[in-house]
């Protein structure tokens, strides 16, 4: 402690008291992040000692589970999809120094404006359907997070409050439609009636994958693209590194932060609109349950490199179909799956923080 | 009436430790939004070390040590690590998440799930006091923890207004450089800040499963940690203005309870947005306060 002056503490002040402090260490940052992978699997590895198995018993069952058989690395597939979309819109957000903890919110909305389009579609033309459907989706997932942009620049109020709360009212809402105007009546299950199947997802033969994996991987070199070779994902850039800076390049902050959330929120809709037209085929309640989250988690793991996230979506798809197979066979419990990824997060946090 | 104030504070009881937790941590200049995993693993300590030892009192020793287990993870990493205080807290909270729902069922071995039944503590009555009309069994009819609650936002108020050290906290969230160059320890403040707001969170979990539910199920904190987070930023980062925070959202969710009792034609799951609603309200009514610890966030440079 030679010197605890911080240049940015008068601006810091000035944005409402923030610093970014989400800018990674540039040495060495795959090392760093497969250390906090590893590291956290050696906790895991005690956790599963501490439950009276072996790890590697334990730890072999997962990945059989994982990419066993064709149709479990199907499963994988379709996990790793909505983590991948909206991961790489929640890292939009952090590199502009937007912290959108609202991906979970914007699932489920985006999963109500698929329901809603699907189950008004006047049927036929199954391509074309897919394609609406799906916009709708996305369009819903995007309003939901102009809400929380609109109070957050509005109102200045801390977006990761205004997201976390909205989280918990579009989780309601969903409720709130099933219960209603979408549910199907007597079904027992807050759940919609099943869509026509002109809007179905499509499975790959043998594999029990749907082709919204191959659209996540799209976004996510779309994405790259736009952060790293367009004005607006300089402006993204910029703004993430110094808000002082944005002023003097000639952004506006509102705009970079519409521009992200817009983004962010379009992508969530879109994978809540993915997993309800490929996965469960009707609108359910708490489909979009801890999403949000996993978001953020690939989006650290990836480094905020949209990319990046590809691997790391599927490292967290991976590993959540392993688990179940682990708690069939070894008797694990596969909530081992959600301290591995806060671990994992944490150990990210603290390894890859830049020093200065 | 008495009745609806009477959930109201009951509700409002667990709310108060988080947001007296967060103010520590906030005003020493961390933010805390790992609130919701303190008392998730506090719930979870009270719950298994009452159960193990019979004892209620180690039930809630437990749980500040479990929400004060949280507290140093989160601890190490924004302060010692420096690493962004909002992301941080919300790791937190999935490895809370995580690790409770993982220990809860490895605890009976072979996965399956314990189920746990608590003796709830009961009110305890102030002699005299709780035999004033309406006053009495409003304000001195309450199980222990709830007078805790008001006593531990008496000391916080007063830690933080009247003492030496509750100063030095102070400064750490609005001058950190200001601390150092008075010869104290920024970092030690806020690692000692937030491993307290831990513990003081921790508490508030207990309440939850000692004092009003009696068992613990995965994730049952249920989002109470951010309507803590809400209300203390409400509150302006003041203990007794916390109280009345907590309040509100206890009268609020109170409120839905009533009508749903009542039987008025609103659907639930639109009642059940009151809260939250009401939260996202009074914020963007009140936008961003200028009490705010100026140095929040702001990591300490070596």
């Amino acid at each position: 402690m030679s010197d605890t002056t911080s240049p940015s503490s008068g601006d810091a002040s000035e944005a409402g008291g923030r610093t970014f402090g989400l800018r990674f260490a540039t040495d060495r940052l795959a090392g760093r992040i497969l250390l906090a992978v590893l590291l956290s699997m050696l906790s895991a590895a005690g956790l599963i000692l501490l439950s009276g198995h072996n790890p590697f018993t334990a730890f072999a069952a997962m990945a059989a589970g994982a990419v066993g058989t064709p149709h479990q690395i199907g499963v994988a597939l379709n996990r790793t999809t909505p983590y991948l979309l909206a991961g790489a819109g929640v890292a939009m957000c952090f590199r502009a120094g937007v912290i959108n903890i609202g991906a979970e919110g914007q699932i489920a909305i985006g999963g109500i404006g698929a329901a809603a389009a699907a189950l008004a579609w006047p049927g036929g033309m199954s391509p074309i359907a897919i394609v609406i459907v799906l916009i709708a989706a996305a369009a819903a997932g995007a309003g939901w997070a102009a809400i929380a942009a609109a109070i957050h620049l509005g109102r200045r109020v801390h977006e990761v409050l205004v997201t976390l709360l909205l989280n918990f009212v579009a989780l309601i809402l969903v409720q709130q439609l099933l219960a209603g105007s979408l549910g199907q009546k007597g079904a027992g299950f807050l759940q919609s009636p099943l869509m026509p199947r002109e809007v179905w997802l499509p499975r790959f033969p043998g594999l029990d994958a749907h082709p919204g994996f191959i659209i996540a991987i799209l976004a996510a070199v779309a994405l790259s693209f736009v952060l790293w070779r367009t004005n607006f994902g300089f402006a993204v850039r910029v703004t993430g590194s110094s808000r002082p800076a944005t002023a003097y390049a000639g952004f506006s902050l509102g705009r970079v932060t519409w521009g992200v959330m817009l983004l962010a929120g379009a992508l969530a809709g879109l994978a809540g609109g993915i997993e309800v037209l490929g996965i469960h085929r009707r609108l359910i309640e708490g489909f979009s349950l801890g999403f949000g989250f996993k978001a953020v988690t690939v989006a650290l793991l990836g480094a905020l490199e949209p990319l990046a996230i590809i691997p790391a979506a599927l490292f967290v798809g991976l590993l959540e179909a392993g688990s179940l197979s682990m708690q069939r066979q070894v008797g694990v419990p596969s909530a081992l799956v959600a301290v591995i990824e806060g671990l994992t997060m944490l150990f990210v946090l603290a390894a890859t923080v830049r020093r200065t | 009436m008495i009745d609806f104030l009477d959930a109201a504070i009951r509700i409002a009881t667990p709310l108060l430790f988080a947001a007296l937790g967060g103010i520590l941590s906030e005003r020493a200049g961390v933010f805390a939004v790992g609130l919701e995993g303190m008392m998730l693993a506090g719930a979870f300590a009270a719950t298994v070390g009452a159960w193990a030892s019979d004892s209620t009192a180690v039930g809630i020793l437990l749980a500040a040590i479990g929400g004060g287990v949280i507290g140093v993870a989160v601890a190490v990493v924004t302060v010692r690590f420096r690493a962004d205080n909002m992301v941080t807290g919300l790791a937190a909270n999935i490895l809370a998440l995580g690790l409770t729902s993982y220990l809860v069922r490895i605890l009976a071995g072979s996965g399956k799930l314990v189920s746990f039944h608590l003796t709830l503590l009961g009110p305890w009555p102030i002699p005299l006091l709780s035999d004033i009309p309406v006053v009495g069994p409003l304000l001195f009819d309450h199980p222990p923890l709830t007078y805790v609650a008001v006593l531990g936002c008496a000391a916080i108020a007063f830690f933080l207004g009247r003492t030496q050290a509750g100063l030095t906290l102070r400064a750490t969230g609005e001058n950190p450089e200001a601390v150092f160059a008075s010869g104290a320890n920024p970092f030690r403040v806020r690692m000692l800040a937030v491993i307290a707001c831990g513990a003081i969170a921790g508490l508030g979990g207990a309440v939850l499963t000692l004092q009003q539910v009696g068992t613990f199920t995965d994730g049952m904190t249920g989002g109470r940690g951010y309507l803590a987070l809400a209300s203390l930023i409400v509150a302006r980062w003041s203990p007794w203005g916390a109280v009345a925070a907590c309040l509100l959202f206890g009268a609020a969710e109170a409120f839905e309870l009533r009508l749903q009792s009542f039987g008025v034609p609103v659907s639930s799951y639109i009642i059940h947005m009151v809260p939250y609603l009401i939260a996202l309200a009074v914020l963007a009514g009140i936008g961003r306060s200028s009490k705010m610890p100026a140095a929040i966030g702001r990591p300490l440079q070596q």
